[in-house]
């Protein structure tokens, strides 16, 4: 196993990297902040690149990749704090290439045509569920329903960070809407929350980069009693300590990524653990990049805040770490099955 | 037909860039990628192609062994194949010698259209499709704004400071775009891992015929003697106007020779 990126990976990262620098800016995430949905033309765009489609399979249009690839993506996405579902949209496109793949809907992500959401068992609330053109939904009892959002209740929830559309989904299970159950629905919806934890991982580890490249650009900058605060050690020190969470992070992600896109039987621990650094990463990194600004990184006027209540509202979904930890203890002590799926 | 885009591979220009000892361009502390400038010479390419013309592309660049990158990411925008020359002997060459080996590398290929960008974004001369058109010896339209290729003419769209000119010249030509030409786009998924199979020749100058005296430092007729970093940035002069603001601000920009 190599943990470093093919250069596939690594330029699929850079090109989502160069284009959201362009096209996914803090005034654009304000706009977002403030409109009814998140998702804007920018998905077109994504999807024009190849992004919508990563990993939907190749028969219907998508290009047919990892888990390996979408969290090499991802990290760029959370780079940029992108508002728009793609993590949600990839989890819909896996069990819907299990279980739907003749419905027309890949296609339509693929092509940046259609938006899916997901409401995994355990998960409160959609993201983007009024926007979406399908939801879909995995039930309590381990059934999996391909639903048209327009046909549940949606109820709006605020979340910290305001780029996240929330609703609670309530609706009603019909025979039509179902496409699995039984065992293999099961595995399929614990599969689900799986690349959920590891996408919400990948993009923690972007946003911790951009709150430390934020807060060492700030360093740089700003004098306080005639010196730069960046050349106080205790300054630099609060920095370089974010930094070796990211880099230690890092691994464990690429780690947790491998085992996801081959199902080795240690993959759910793995994006386990993946969840758990890579939040640890983003908490200091917020901790620190607030402390380094002083004031102006409380104020909503200033930028920190878009990416630190990204970093807040992802350390607790898909699995916060207490949840987490909880899976890796159970898979090492052996005594308790792994749960299946979060409880979020 | 044949298109030859000519691309770079520089230091980021957002990067704090600088001299080896010998005046060269210090490629170790920078990365390098592949010149913005030129970006906008693939864009064009790839839509006169689009455009309905029948063509293959072909990208060409001299530069050290990283400056595959540069010819992958062409690559994973489009077009079909790439050259890359690279020798020991190269590093120091000057926009003079630089156009002998692109013409020379251009030959070999065979072309009907050679598109450059407008300048590199390191060296920044500009002047290297104007040589290579004269090495070439075919015409030249430079600074274009606006291209497009039909029956065998190559024309575009110029725009100076007092007039906008439409221009022409019969193929074969060496062409010039400038960042005015439209947005490059973003290379596709599915076109970066088109790339990686699309074939990319290494050539050394024995290959090309050169002789390593006509290149290199040595052979350069221009070279960097010094370099001096910009000073940093002092307070500018704050005027307060108190009745002679106007004549205040009249008599500093007379004093900086501003007017």
């Amino acid at each position: 196993m190599r943990l470093a990126f093919t250069e596939d990976q690594q330029l699929f990262r850079e090109t989502v990297r160069d284009f959201l620098d362009a096209n996914c800016t803090t005034e654009q995430l304000r706009a977002a902040w403030a409109a009814d949905s998140a998702v804007s033309a920018r998905w077109g765009e994504l999807a024009k690149i190849g992004v919508t489609g990563l990993v939907v399979p190749e028969e219907q249009d998508g290009l047919g990749l990892t888990d390996e690839e979408l969290s090499a993506v991802l990290e760029s996405a959370g780079y940029a704090a992108l508002p728009e579902p793609l993590l949600e949209s990839a989890v819909a496109a896996g069990l819907l290439a299990e279980f739907a793949p003749d419905a027309g809907w890949l296609e339509r992500i693929a092509a940046g045509d259609a938006v899916a959401s997901v409401l995994l068992p355990g998960q409160p609330f959609a993201i983007e569920a009024a926007a979406a053109d399908v939801l879909v939904i995995g039930t309590e009892d381990g059934e999996i329903h391909v639903v048209n959002p327009a046909d549940c209740t949606l109820t709006a929830q605020r979340s910290v960070d305001r780029s996240r559309k929330l609703s609670a989904v309530a609706f009603t299970p019909a025979p039509e809407t179902l496409v699995a159950s039984g065992p293999a629905a099961a595995a399929a919806l614990a599969r689900a929350a799986d690349r959920g934890a590891l996408g919400a991982a990948a993009l923690l580890l972007g946003l911790t980069r951009r709150m430390l490249d934020m807060a060492v650009e700030y360093a740089k900058q700003r004098v306080q009693r005639g010196v730069l605060i960046g050349t106080h050690q205790s300054v630099q020190h609060h920095l370089a300590n974010v930094l070796i969470k990211l880099e230690f992070a890092r691994p464990v992600v690429m780690r947790a990524a491998y085992s996801l896109a081959r199902d080795l039987p240690s993959a759910a621990r793995d994006v386990s653990m993946a969840k758990i650094y890579a939040g640890e990463a983003a908490d200091l990194a917020a901790r620190n990049a607030l402390q380094v600004h002083g004031a102006i990184g409380y104020t909503e006027e200033h930028d920190l805040q878009l990416f630190m209540k990204r970093a807040w509202a992802l350390g607790a979904a898909w699995g916060d770490a207490g949840h987490h930890r909880a899976r890796v203890a159970a898979d090492l002590l052996g005594d308790a099955p792994a749960p299946l799926t979060p409880a979020f | 037909m044949k298109i030859v885009v000519c691309v770079k591979y520089v230091p980021d220009a957002t990067a704090d860039r600088g001299f080896n000892e010998d005046g060269t361009t210090d490629r170790e502390s920078v990365d390098s990628l592949l010149s913005e400038l030129d970006e906008y010479a693939i864009e064009q390419a790839l839509q006169i192609v689009e455009s309905g013309v029948e063509a293959e592309i072909t990208y060409l660049t001299v530069g050290p062994d990283d400056a595959t990158d540069a010819l992958r990411k062409a690559l994973a925008m489009g077009g079909d194949n790439a050259v890359h020359v690279n020798d020991d002997d190269i590093q120091g060459t000057d926009a003079l010698g630089t156009s002998l080996i692109l013409a020379k590398a251009i030959e070999a290929n065979g072309y009907d259209l050679v598109i450059c960008g407008m300048a590199s974004t390191d060296g920044g001369m500009g002047v290297v499709p104007a040589m290579l058109a004269e090495r070439l010896g075919v015409p030249q339209v430079t600074y274009l704004d606006e291209v497009k290729v039909e029956g065998g003419v190559v024309k575009g769209r110029r725009e100076g400071d007092t007039a906008t000119e439409q221009v022409e010249a019969s193929l074969p030509a060496v062409i010039s775009v400038t960042d005015r030409t439209g947005e490059a786009r973003f290379p596709s998924f599915k076109g970066i891992m088109a790339a990686r199979k699309k074939p990319l020749e290494s050539k050394d100058l024995d290959d090309l015929g050169i002789d390593s005296d006509e290149v290199g430092l040595s052979a350069a007729w221009s070279t960097v003697d010094a370099a001096t970093a910009r000073p940093a940035r002092t307070k500018g002069e704050v005027v307060t106007d108190e009745g002679e603001g106007g004549v205040q601000l009249a008599t500093f920009l007379a004093a900086k020779k501003f007017i």
